[in-house]
């Protein structure tokens, strides 16, 4: 609406009492503070059409009232505490006592993910930053929704706070990088009612430096997974603390989830059969790189009893074909898009393969490829499951040519756009159990190539 | 008594800026617009406004929209904020949930 307000045009809109919060915070960050609001009680969505005119009824005087009174424009950020000083000063009867009096503090002003934080000093800071070759000052990327500037002295205190080493900054650096490409629509993932966290897994040279767990384990928890936990809650932190992405302010997350909290691993290269995911995407074997995938949660991909290619399909198919997953059949409906950028994404899953599976699909001379295009052929719904909860409405704008569905509701549909949204990573110990991740729009990669001195 | 300095974790930002449309005190005789972001509810919203708009405004006028890109929440390219931003004269949105 604001791109309206933008153009000369009054703009009110509907809210849900629930998302008041959300709405003027994200119009506040957008600089549009004051944004007129029709609220209703409940969303929209879910409601019997009545209901949903019983709520029209009773806001029509704000709707008059947000097209034609002057809108009195508000301080954004209102309900985020920012402090100016860029040092803070703590006081405790001991320093073990002033760190949990800052716990405390960055509680209270919501700057934390609930767990305890290192306290981000000067000579903490100054040994971080030799983690990287970059100068503080430089500004990696800016963050939506609050677009703050994430400089590598922010993205360093963050990962200090996170419990990051010098070796781990440059992958959090490369990490921040991939969430601010246009294309990763950081704004809808950060923002959204759904559970959307990033999952990283980094190639090449620095996973080994930076003591990152490709085998058992790899996505923690445990001592093993030091760097993959601390990697993952830095970006977390970053998120938070120079994008403003807030729970219950801006992040509008519905349940939450645990795995926001940190999901990090490293490509299980040595055990795996095949190129390296950088590779396969064009990078040098020797070059490190970061990516970066939204996804919206796990299912493992267990499987003790089969050995042949088709038969590992048939079961990993299975994950994908879940009607309660938004993603499931998504491009029946379109692509996410940011309008801003003029980026879509085609809904990808991520699939771990445990290097037991992973062998079993070489020795039959079966490569990613293949598994891509198996998985597409195998993972199908019937166009009504796959329309179950999604809104015919949207389904007609996106592929009015499809229309004649609607009359041959067996048919069958791959869940996926095209066989190259499946991405496949190997990941983990001696086992036949994967994980499959349901994905929120396209992966990112970036390469590392900032790496400093000390590890 | 012992002191920790430590460095504020909160970044900079570049601040935004957006001015609000002029508002006109009355809504008759003018083109309203109402855009649905197509979840769920939405358009029953949108036309059951449009019926108690009518009732007030008789000599207004009322063109749906919708986006052209997205999935469950669909939006306006630039393209489509320009087109339509010169057919109304104000606009109703379900677009916040």
């Amino acid at each position: 609406m604001m791109e309206f307000e933008k153009r000369g045009v009054p703009t009110v809109s509907f809210t849900a009492e629930t998302f008041v919060r959300d709405a003027r915070r994200s119009a506040e960050s957008f600089g549009f503070g004051g944004l007129p609001l029709a609220v209703v009680p409940l969303p929209f969505t879910n409601q019997p059409p009545d209901a949903v005119c019983v709520e029209v009824d009773e806001c029509i005087d704000d709707v008059i009232a947000g097209l034609t009174k002057d809108v009195l424009p508000t301080k954004a950020h209102q309900e985020i505490v920012t402090v100016s000083d860029e040092w803070l000063t703590i006081k405790g009867d001991s320093e073990l006592e002033a760190l949990e009096e800052m716990n405390r503090l960055f509680l209270e002003y919501g700057w934390g993910d609930g767990f305890p934080l290192r306290a981000p000093d000067e000579r903490s800071i100054a040994r971080i930053l030799k983690g990287t070759t970059r100068s503080p000052d430089d500004i990696v990327a800016v963050l939506e929704p609050g677009f703050g500037k994430a400089t590598v002295e922010k993205i360093a205190v963050n990962a200090l706070m996170a419990g990051c080493r010098p070796e781990h900054l440059p992958v959090v650096i490369a990490a921040v990088e991939c969430l601010a490409e246009p294309k990763m629509y950081l704004r809808n993932k950060a923002m959204s009612t759904g559970p959307h966290a990033p999952l990283i897994w980094v190639n090449g040279p620095i996973a080994k430096r930076a003591g990152i767990n490709s085998g058992v384990c790899a996505l923690g928890p445990g001592a093993m997974s030091y760097a993959n936990s601390v990697i993952g809650r830095a970006v977390r932190l970053c998120m938070m603390n120079i994008g403003l992405t807030y729970a219950g302010i801006s992040d509008m997350d519905t349940i939450g989830s645990p795995t926001k909290y940190s999901m990090c691993v490293a490509e299980n290269q040595q055990a795996s059969p095949w190129a390296p995911y950088h590779v396969d995407h064009g990078y040098d074997a020797g070059v490190s790189t970061v990516s970066v995938h939204f996804v919206y949660g796990i299912c493992e991909l267990h499987d003790f009893t089969n050995y042949q290619p088709s038969r590992l399909v048939d079961v990993f198919a299975t994950a994908a074909n879940n009607a309660a997953q938004l993603s499931t059949g998504l491009w029946l409906i379109g692509r996410r898009a940011d309008p801003r950028y003029g980026t879509e994404e085609k809904e990808h899953h991520t699939m771990f393969i445990c290097p037991e599976h992973a062998n079993n699909f070489h020795k039959a001379g079966w490569g990613k490829e293949e598994i891509r295009k198996a998985m597409y052929a195998k993972a199908r719904m019937s166009f009504e499951m796959i329309m179950l909860a999604k809104e015919r409405k949207a389904m007609e704008a996106a592929h009015p040519e499809l229309q004649w569905l609607w009359d041959s509701p067996e048919t069958m549909l791959p869940v996926v756009e095209d066989p190259d949204c499946y991405e496949i990573v190997v990941v983990g110990g001696a086992a036949g159990r994967g994980a499959f991740f349901w994905g929120a729009g396209e992966p990112g990669t970036k390469e590392v190539t900032d790496i400093g001195g000390e590890s | 008594m012992s002191i920790i300095n430590i460095r504020n974790p909160i970044a900079e930002l570049v601040e935004q800026k957006i001015e609000p449309a002029r508002r006109s005190s009355d809504l008759n005789g003018k083109r309203i617009g109402l855009y649905w972001n197509m979840k769920g509810g939405g358009d029953v919203a949108l036309a059951h406004l449009e019926e108690l708009l009518r009732r007030r405004y008789p000599s207004s006028r009322f063109t749906h929209y919708q986006g052209t890109v997205g999935f469950i929440m669909r939006h306006c390219t630039p393209a489509d904020a320009n087109r339509i931003a010169k057919e109304v004269d104000a606009i109703v949105g379900t677009t916040s949930d």
